[in-house]
C-alpha cells in the first residue's frame, strides 16, 4: 500500500529483529506501566467512616436484583431520625468527574445525625464511572484532601460509565421510554438514562434500581449533586421539577440572602433522561439537581492538574470570563473545593429547613453536617474521619 | 500560565517541524511533538497519559477497520467492478446521468467509513478509468476523485471531523445528516460537472476493456445484500431500540463484511484481506491514535486551553474571514487532530455567539478535507495521484482543484455565517 | 436479551483480539522502521482493552 510507504527499509538480517525486539520491549513497558496505573485507579478503595447517625448500610441491589454483583451495586447509607418526618435522598457521583458532589455526600455520610425524618445517601451513583478517567481529558487518576490526621485519597472519575463495564456503545442512543435521540456516548451517562429499565444496559439498570429505591422508600425529596463548567449556562443553580418549584425558590432565596448566590431553573419538559425531569415524573419524589462551579471542566482550562481540580484557579478560564464567555464569575481566588462542597452541604441543609417550614407535619432536621462558612473556615478535610480509628463495624469502602 | 503553555506549544511546534525535516511521517511527528510537549511541560514521559490518549479513538478506529474490511471484501469479490461496468453499460449514452452515478459511487465508501482514502482505494481507481475514457484529462480526473473523496469523508453518516468536534464539546452527534449531506452532494456534483465539462461521450468498448472483469456469477443481489444487512441492522436498532441488544457500528460493518464474504462468487482469503486492510489503514488509524496522544498532552499542559481561549477571544469577523484558510491548513498539519484542537474552540465560540453549532460544524467539516491535498501531509492527495497513475507535477493537480475548492470554501463559510438561518436542516 | 448483549460484548473482545493479532503479524512482517513504531503505538489501546485495563 502506498500511503503507508514512509520509513526507510532495513534489509540487514539481524538489525530488523533487534529493532523489533527493542520496539516490542518499549511497547510492553508502556503497556505495563500505564496498565498498572489504570488497574490501581480502578481498584483504589475509598474509606468511609460511618457517622454515628448511620443506622443501616444497604446495597443498591436490595432494590433491584439486576445489578447484584456488578460494579454499580453501590452502598446506600440510611440515617433514621430520632423523630419521624419526611425522607430525603441525597446522591453524589452521578458524574464522578465532579468531585465536590461526591465529597459533599461524603461529609454527610461521615457526620450527619438525623433528628427528625430520614436521610438516605449514595456517594457513588455511577460507581463504574468512578473507575475511569476521561479519554483525552488528561485527568489525574485521583486527588488527596488534607485532613487533620493525614490525607485521604479519592478516585477522580468520568462523566460516563467505564467501557469495561458497558461496551459497545450504540450507533445512536435512543432514550427509554421517550425515544429521544441522544449522543451515542450518553448511553453511559447516568444523568441521561433515567428512569432506566430492568433489562437495559448497566447504566439504565442502575437508574432503574435507584428509582426503585426512591419508590419503595417513599422518598419525598431526591437531590442529585453536580458540578458544571463555567461556560455552561446551567450553573450555580437548583434545577427543579415543577413539583419542587416552591421549595427550590424558597431555598434559593434563603441561601442568596444569607450565604451565597444560587439561582433556580425549571427542568425542561422535553429534555429527557435527566434526574430532575424523570425522577419527578416517574415517582412521588420532588426532584432537585444542584450545580456548583468547577473550572476544571472548562475547555479553556490551562494545565490539567490536581491543583487546578482542587483550587479552581485558572488564568485561561478567567480570560474567557473577561470576554463575557462565562455564566459564572471567576477571579484570582478561583473556585476552591471547600467553597464548592460548602455550597452543596448548605444547599442540602437549607432544603431540609425550607421543607420543614413548608411541611411542618413531616419535618426534616439534621445536625453534624458543616455549612458553607464552616467548610471554608476549617477545610473539608476537617470533617473527614481517620479510618484507622473507626469503631468496629463503622468502616466501609466505596 | 500563558508563557508556560506558549513555551510548551513552541516546543511542540519545533519538534513537529524537526520531525518533518527528518522525513518522519505526520503520525510519528505528532507523536514526537506530544512527547516533546510532555517533557517541556515538566511531566516527563507520562505513560498513563500517552496510553489514555492513544485509547481516545479506539472505537472510531474499530469502525474504520471493519468498514474498510467490508469495502475491501466487496472489491475483492468483484462487486465494485461489477457495479461500475453495469452502470456505464446501461447509462453510457447519458453523460449527465453517468456523472451523477459516478458521484454516488465515489461518495458511498467514504460516507460509510469516514475516510476519503477508502473512497480513493475502493472506487477511485475504477471511476478514474471511466472518466478518462470520457475524454477527461488525467489531471482533471485526479482532481475529481480527490475532491469528491474528501467530500465523501465529510458526508454522513460517518463524518469524523464532526464526530470528533462534537465529542469535544459534549454535543450529541445528532442532526448532522442533512447539514452534511446537502453541501457534500451539491459540491460533488459541481466538481464533476465543472471539471468534466469538456468531456465527450464515453468510449464504451475501451472502458470495458480497461475495467477489471467481475467474476462469473456476480450479481446485483450479491452486491446489494451486504448493504441491506447493514441498513437493516441500523433500522432495527432505531425502530426497536429497547427490544434489541446494542450492536454498535463496528459489528454492523462486520456483519455486512461477513455477508459479502459469504456471497462472494470466488473464494476469498479472509486473513490476507484483513492483513492488507490493516496495512492500508495504518496511516489512518495511526493518525487517530497519535492525535489522541497529542490532544491528551496538549490538554495536560494547558496548550489546548491556550489555543481554545485564544480562538474564542478572537474577533468574529477575523474568524469568519480566515476559516477557509485555517481549516485546510490545520488539516494539512494535524489531519483529524484539527477537529479536537481547532474545531472544538471554534464551535464553543459559535455557540456562545448564538449560531447553530450543528450547521456551523457541518460547514467546517466540508472545508476541512481540502487540506488533505496540502503539504506537509497531503495524504489523500498523494494517494489519489498514485491510484490514478498521474505522473505530472503535483502543483498542476492542485491548480486544477482550485475552482471546486473555492466553491466548497464559499459553501462552508456561508453555512457557518448563516447557520442559524439554516438550522431547519438539522430537523431538531 | 442480557445473554445476547453479553455475547455481543464477547464478540467485540474477539474482534479486538483479532485486530491485535493482525497488528502483531504485520509488525513482524514489515521492514520499515516507521511502520514498526506505528504498529506498536496503535497496538497499545487494543491490548489495554483486551486485557480489560482501560
Amino acid at each position: 500500500m502506498t500511503v503507508a510507504g514512509n520509513g526507510s527499509e532495513n534489509r540487514g538480517g539481524g538489525a530488523p529483529l533487534v529493532r523489533k525486539l527493542v520496539l516490542g520491549a518499549l511497547g510492553v513497558l508502556l503497556l505495563v506501566t500505564s496498565g498498572l496505573s489504570f488497574y490501581r485507579h480502578r481498584h483504589l478503595e475509598e474509606p468511609v467512616v460511618l457517622s454515628d447517625g448511620v443506622t443501616e448500610v444497604k446495597k443498591l441491589s436490595d432494590y433491584f436484583d439486576g445489578i447484584r454483583g456488578t460494579v454499580n451495586d453501590c452502598n446506600v447509607y440510611f440515617f433514621e431520625g430520632a423523630e419521624p418526618g419526611a425522607t430525603m435522598f441525597v446522591m453524589g457521583g452521578t458524574h464522578p468527574e465532579e468531585p465536590a458532589a461526591r465529597l459533599a455526600a461524603w461529609l454527610i455520610a461521615e457526620n450527619a445525625v438525623m433528628e427528625q425524618g430520614r436521610l438516605i445517601v449514595v456517594l457513588s451513583g455511577n460507581r463504574s464511572a468512578t473507575t475511569v478517567t476521561r479519554l483525552g481529558g488528561a485527568y489525574p487518576p485521583d486527588f488527596a484532601i488534607p485532613t487533620d490526621w493525614g490525607a485521604q485519597t479519592f478516585r477522580l472519575g468520568d462523566r460516563w460509565s467505564n467501557p469495561l463495564d458497558q461496551w459497545p456503545d450504540p450507533e445512536v442512543y435512543i432514550h427509554y421510554p421517550s425515544r429521544q435521540y441522544l449522543a451515542y456516548v450518553d448511553a453511559r451517562n447516568l444523568n441521561r438514562t433515567w428512569p432506566g429499565r430492568p433489562d437495559g444496559t448497566l447504566t439504565e439498570r442502575t437508574t432503574y434500581a435507584l428509582l426503585e429505591l426512591i419508590r419503595r422508600e417513599n422518598v419525598d425529596i431526591f437531590i442529585d449533586l453536580h458540578e458544571a463548567e463555567l461556560q455552561y449556562p446551567v450553573i450555580s443553580t437548583i434545577v427543579t421539577h415543577e413539583r419542587g418549584e416552591e421549595l427550590a425558590i424558597f431555598v434559593s432565596m434563603m441561601l442568596s440572602d444569607e450565604e451565597f448566590n444560587i439561582g433556580t431553573e425549571y427542568s425542561p419538559k422535553n429534555l429527557h433522561g435527566l434526574s430532575h425531569r424523570e425522577v419527578g415524573d416517574a415517582s412521588q419524589a420532588i426532584s432537585l439537581l444542584f450545580e456548583a462551579p468547577e473550572p476544571f471542566l472548562d475547555a479553556t482550562r490551562g494545565r490539567t492538574t490536581r491543583e487546578q481540580l482542587l483550587t479552581g484557579i485558572d488564568e485561561f478560564v478567567m480570560k474567557a470570563g473577561e470576554h463575557g464567555l462565562l455564566f459564572e464569575h471567576i477571579d484570582e481566588s478561583g473556585w476552591p473545593i471547600d467553597v464548592r462542597v460548602g455550597r452543596h452541604t448548605s444547599t442540602v441543609l437549607q432544603t431540609m429547613e425550607a421543607w420543614t417550614e413548608l411541611y411542618p407535619d413531616r419535618p426534616l432536621s439534621c445536625r453534624g453536617v458543616p455549612r458553607y462558612a464552616e467548610v471554608i473556615a476549617e477545610g473539608l478535610g476537617h470533617w473527614l474521619h481517620d479510618p484507622s480509628e473507626a469503631a468496629p463495624g463503622r468502616l466501609v469502602t466505596e | 500560565m500563558t508563557a508556560y503553555a506558549g513555551l510548551v506549544l513552541a516546543v511542540m511546534v519545533v519538534v513537529y517541524i524537526a520531525a518533518k525535516l527528518f522525513k518522519l511521517s505526520t503520525e510519528l511527528a505528532m507523536f514526537a511533538a506530544a512527547l516533546g510537549g510532555a517533557l517541556a511541560g515538566g511531566f516527563g514521559l507520562p505513560a498513563r497519559h500517552i496510553a489514555e490518549g492513544a485509547m481516545t479513538y479506539l472505537d472510531i478506529n474499530l469502525i474504520f477497520i471493519t468498514a474498510t474490511l467490508f469495502m475491501n471484501i466487496l472489491k475483492e469479490a468483484g462487486g465494485i467492478a461489477f457495479v461500475v461496468r453495469r452502470i456505464i453499460g446501461r447509462f453510457h449514452r447519458s453523460r449527465a446521468l453517468l456523472f451523477v452515478l459516478l458521484t454516488v459511487l465515489l461518495l458511498v465508501p467514504g460516507a460509510l467509513t469516514g475516510a476519503g482514502s477508502v473512497t480513493v482505494l475502493i472506487t477511485g481507481g475504477l471511476v478514474a478509468i471511466v472518466l478518462q475514457t470520457m475524454g477527461i484529462s488525467r489531471v482533471r480526473t485526479v482532481a475529481i476523485v480527490f475532491i469528491i473523496a474528501g467530500l465523501s469523508a465529510a458526508a454522513p453518516p460517518v463524518s469524523l471531523w464532526a464526530m470528533l468536534t462534537a465529542a469535544g464539546v459534549n454535543m450529541p452527534y445528532i442532526g448532522f445528516f442533512m447539514p452534511l449531506l446537502v453541501p457534500c452532494v451539491v459540491a460533488a456534483l459541481f466538481t464533476i460537472f465543472f471539471l468534466g465539462r469538456r468531456s465527450g461521450e464515453i468510449d464504451l468498448e475501451k472502458a470495458l476493456q480497461e475495467l477489471p472483469a467481475p467474476p462469473q456469477g456476480m450479481s446485483w443481489l450479491r452486491v446489494a445484500f451486504p448493504f441491506v444487512v447493514f441498513v437493516l441492522l441500523i433500522v432495527i436498532g432505531r425502530v426497536w431500540p429497547h427490544d434489541t441488544p446494542v450492536v454498535g457500528l463496528p459489528l454492523m460493518f462486520l456483519c455486512a463484511a461477513a455477508a459479502s464474504y459469504a456471497l462472494s462468487p470466488i473464494r476469498l482469503d479472509f486473513l490476507r484481506i484483513s492483513r492488507e486492510t490493516i496495512e492500508q489503514l495504518l496511516p489512518l488509524i495511526g493518525t487517530l491514535t497519535c492525535v489522541g496522544v497529542l490532544v491528551q498532552i496538549m490538554t495536560l499542559t494547558g496548550v489546548r486551553g491556550l489555543l481554545a481561549v485564544t480562538t474564542v477571544t478572537l474577533s468574529v469577523t477575523l474568524v469568519f474571514a480566515t476559516l477557509f484558510i485555517v481549516l485546510p491548513v490545520s488539516e494539512a498539519v494535524l489531519m483529524w487532530g484539527a477537529a479536537p484542537v481547532i474545531g472544538v474552540p471554534l464551535v464553543l465560540l459559535f455557540n456562545t455567539m448564538g449560531l447553530n453549532p450543528i450547521v456551523a460544524l457541518a460547514g467546517m467539516s466540508v472545508i476541512w478535507p481540502l487540506g488533505d491535498a496540502l503539504p506537509p501531509t497531503a495524504i489523500i492527495g498523494r494517494l489519489t495521484v498514485d491510484v490514478v497513475g498521474y505522473k505530472d507535477a503535483y502543483t498542476r493537480f492542485l491548480k486544477s482543484c482550485i475552482v471546486p475548492a473555492v466553491f466548497i470554501m464559499i459553501i462552508g463559510t456561508l453555512m457557518v455565517i448563516f447557520s442559524s438561518e439554516l438550522s431547519f436542516l438539522t430537523g431538531l | 436479551m442480557a445473554i445476547l448483549q453479553t455475547l455481543i460484548t464477547v464478540l467485540y473482545y474477539g474482534l479486538i483480539a483479532y485486530v491485535a493479532v493482525i497488528l502483531i503479524w504485520n509488525f513482524s512482517k514489515t521492514r520499515k522502521w516507521e511502520q514498526e513504531v506505528l504498529y506498536i503505538i496503535v497496538l497499545i489501546p487494543f491490548l489495554l482493552r483486551l486485557f480489560r485495563l482501560k
